[in-house]
């Protein structure tokens, strides 16, 4: 990272929101904002982000839409220091960007030996449900990867705090968010 | 790069480094406090679940093995403030029977004080920072103290629901004792009961050490270096004094800070690691550490959690993080047939969405539409009971150097842990009784939070004792063998209690540093 990235980044979170790049600048976004101007990920494939979109949604109904690709994306790409991701908080070793590729890798590797080389995206969605809840349950033989339990847990996370951790989440779910400092933008 | 001599440098600004610093400072003494972390300020403190993690560390230079590794990220800090700048502030005390577990029950090790020569310590930290509960009433379970300064907080219906549940096993309950406001006090407002107290409360209604101790010690003139990261203790060439530490400033740059007096508040893993990592030729195992006790009895609490759902509103977004209700009924090391430990019971607390804590994690196995429609009924009826149960010192958890390297060039660690069978037991007699109380409360549904026994607070690793042949620091946090070389926080405690720790911190932290004091001449070097 730069270090007129970083001090974007820093700005951001001075701002609380979250800088993206958007037609060669930054911008300070929610990442539902970012996804729908088509920010670029910096660190995520365009397959690794698909995959990550359609877990996201299959795990929290409003994932993809709440941008949990971009915001992911966005938190990979920073100084572990900066980041705002629950894989922090549940002691995975920086860099996190190591974690989302073998956990995106495992779902998708475990799809294809399960469902006759399809990837989980190509997946309909009564197979999505059934692989994830197999993953939840450490029932997915041939698994590779960060434990496949572990994996459910921080992307269902993830998928949770970008539909209902934030305070447009609120909101939606009808309850008061009630802050002392606001995030910026509602986010 | 060598700074001038100072009377005092203390290693973290956390709650007991905040301690010691404003007890030096008020005595006169220079004080250097070097912080790994950012200074936050209040207005860095937004209230967010996603942005409260950058109060929390992003890595840290320990490997985590055993049964039940450890842990520490959701509750341990990073920065000025350490854990309390995010902590609960529940403040339940140790009770008298903590403190002599091996005497009475021949199991864990003995503290070498007793609950009364602490007991002022709870008293006079109460008066300070500010405690609100209701002492007389918590004096059915310990002896007699001083009135806290503040009247109870608030209670709310995801509290109250509790009390009948909890009267029906026999469970008394009292207002939680917190540190917090429950009206202005000292200048700082009172609570308005928002719920957003584990991210940082940027009001000071909650007492974390930024608004208390550690703004006391700047007011002193204390110097607050953060982002330093000290990586050893250094000591005179006879091994008989601390001179001073080695630290890494800002900008990466090797600096030396020289001391009379060396206080090492760097939380329970990261102290005895200093020490093994400071080792010379007059101290080949670490410094204090003839006994080779260094870095062993490392202790977790547990918590076996109860959620219960009701149809009416509850309002499970109302409150505070930290407790309404408290009981110290199950207390005694002997309370639960075939475990061994004490029980800590609380009761009411406001929920969030998201995070660990959050109630979208009530129900784990649920994901898709299933839990789209969990979260619509359970934010308005969600609440939770939560019994926290003691693990006993055991001398193969513990912190270890290891091969890998940090980014300083420095032996990463392992902390090793592992429950035994009296603390899964408790677990599992806690989880039991747990769900008897909601049955009581007549909840629409009610469930065990389990998953894998969580490892909550952290203790031991530089435990006090009575002599360098059974510990590594006296009574007040000095090492046995090196004077001027002190230490401070929960790596001190012989046995863990059940209790939330801070308060005991603060008090343990409050004697030892005057102590400290009163005897600075014969013990700065």
């Amino acid at each position: 990272m730069s270090e007129v990235e970083r001090r974007a980044l820093l700005k951001g979170a001075a701002l609380g929101a979250l800088a993206f790049t958007i037609d060669g600048g930054s911008a300070f976004l929610s990442p539902r904002q970012a996804r729908a101007q088509g920010a670029l990920f910096r660190t995520l494939t365009a397959a690794q982000a698909d995959t990550l979109e359609t877990v996201g949604e299959t795990l929290v109904p409003g994932a993809r839409e709440a941008g949990i690709s971009h915001f992911v994306d966005q938190q990979i790409s920073a100084p572990a220091e900066e980041a705002l991701l629950e894989a922090r908080i549940l002691n995975v070793r920086p860099p996190y960007a190591n974690f989302y590729r073998a956990a995106l890798a495992g779902i998708d590797n475990a799809s294809r030996a399960h469902n006759a080389d399809r990837s989980f995206t190509q997946l309909t969605d009564l197979e999505r449900i059934g692989l994830i809840d197999a993953m939840r349950q450490n029932k997915l033989t041939g698994w590779q990867g960060p434990a496949s339990p572990f994996v459910y847990l921080i992307l269902r996370s993830d998928a949770v705090d970008v539909v209902y951790g934030t305070m447009e989440g609120y909101a939606q779910l009808g309850i008061p968010y009630m802050p002392h400092i606001a995030p910026e933008k509602r986010w | 790069m060598a700074n001038e001599k100072v009377d005092a440098v203390i290693v973290g600004a956390g709650a007991s480094g905040s301690v010691f610093a404003a007890e030096l400072s008020k005595a006169g003494k220079k004080v250097v406090l070097l912080e790994a972390g950012p200074d936050w300020q209040l207005k860095d403190l937004i209230s967010s679940d996603l942005w409260g993690r950058r109060i929390k560390p992003a890595g840290i230079p320990f490997l985590l093995e055993g049964k039940n590794p450890y842990g520490y990220a959701y509750q341990a800090g990073w920065g000025v403030g350490g854990a309390a700048l995010h902590y609960f502030a529940n403040f339940p005390r140790y009770l008298p029977n903590d403190f002599k577990v091996k005497s009475e029950h021949n199991r864990g090790l003995d503290w070498p004080i007793d609950y009364a020569d602490l007991a002022p310590y709870y008293d006079k930290v109460a008066a300070e920072l500010g405690v609100s509960g209701d002492a007389q009433a918590e004096e059915i379970w310990r002896p007699k103290g001083a009135p806290y300064p503040m009247p109870p907080m608030k209670t709310f219906r995801n509290g109250d629901v509790w009390v009948k549940g909890l009267q029906s096993v026999g469970i008394r309950v009292v207002p939680a004792a917190v540190g917090m406001n429950s009206v202005e006090f000292k200048g700082r407002p009172a609570c308005i009961y928002d719920g957003w107290c584990h991210v940082g409360c940027p009001i000071g209604a909650l007492a974390n050490p930024v608004v208390t101790y550690l703004g006391d010690a700047r007011k002193n003139g204390a110097e607050v270096r953060p982002h330093s990261t000290v990586t050893r203790v250094l000591t005179s060439r006879d091994g008989s004094k601390a001179v001073g530490v080695e630290y890494y400033d800002s900008k990466k740059e090797k600096q030396v800070q020289e001391a009379s007096v060396v206080v090492l508040a760097a939380w329970a893993a990261q102290n005895p690691r200093l020490l093994m990592l400071s080792a010379t030729d007059k101290h080949p195992k670490g410094l204090a550490n003839s006994s080779g006790l260094l870095g062993k009895y490392m202790m977790a609490h547990f918590a076996s959690g109860t959620w219960a759902l009701f149809d009416q509103d509850i309002e499970p977004h109302m409150g505070t993080v930290g407790a309404q209700y408290m009981s110290y009924d199950r207390y005694q090391k002997t309370s639960k047939k075939g475990a061994f430990g004490s029980t800590y019971i609380v009761a009411g607390t406001a929920f969030k969405t998201s995070d660990l804590g959050g109630f979208a994690n009530a129900r784990l196995d649920l994901f898709g539409p299933k839990l789209a429609e969990f979260m619509q009924r359970a934010k308005t009826g969600i609440t939770r009971l939560t019994a926290f149960g003691e693990e006993m010192p055991n001398i193969e958890n513990r912190i270890e150097l290891v091969d890998a390297k940090d980014e300083f060039g420095m032996p990463m660690a392992k902390i090793v842990h592992s429950f035994d069978e009296d603390a899964v037991a408790l677990w599992n007699a806690n989880f039991e009784e747990g769900l008897a109380i909601a049955k009581a409360t007549g909840a629409k549904e009610f469930w065990s939070a389990r998953g894998n026994q969580p490892t909550i607070h952290l203790f031991g690793g530089t435990v006090m004792g009575t002599g360098a042949g059974n510990s590594i620091a006296n009574n007040y946090g000095q090492t046995h063998e090196i004077a001027n070389l002190w230490i401070a926080g929960p790596s001190l405690f012989p046995t863990e209690g059940a209790s939330n720790p801070t308060y005991t911190i603060f008090s343990v932290s409050l004697r030892g540093a005057e102590h400290l004091v009163s005897d600075w001449g014969s013990i700065a070097g």
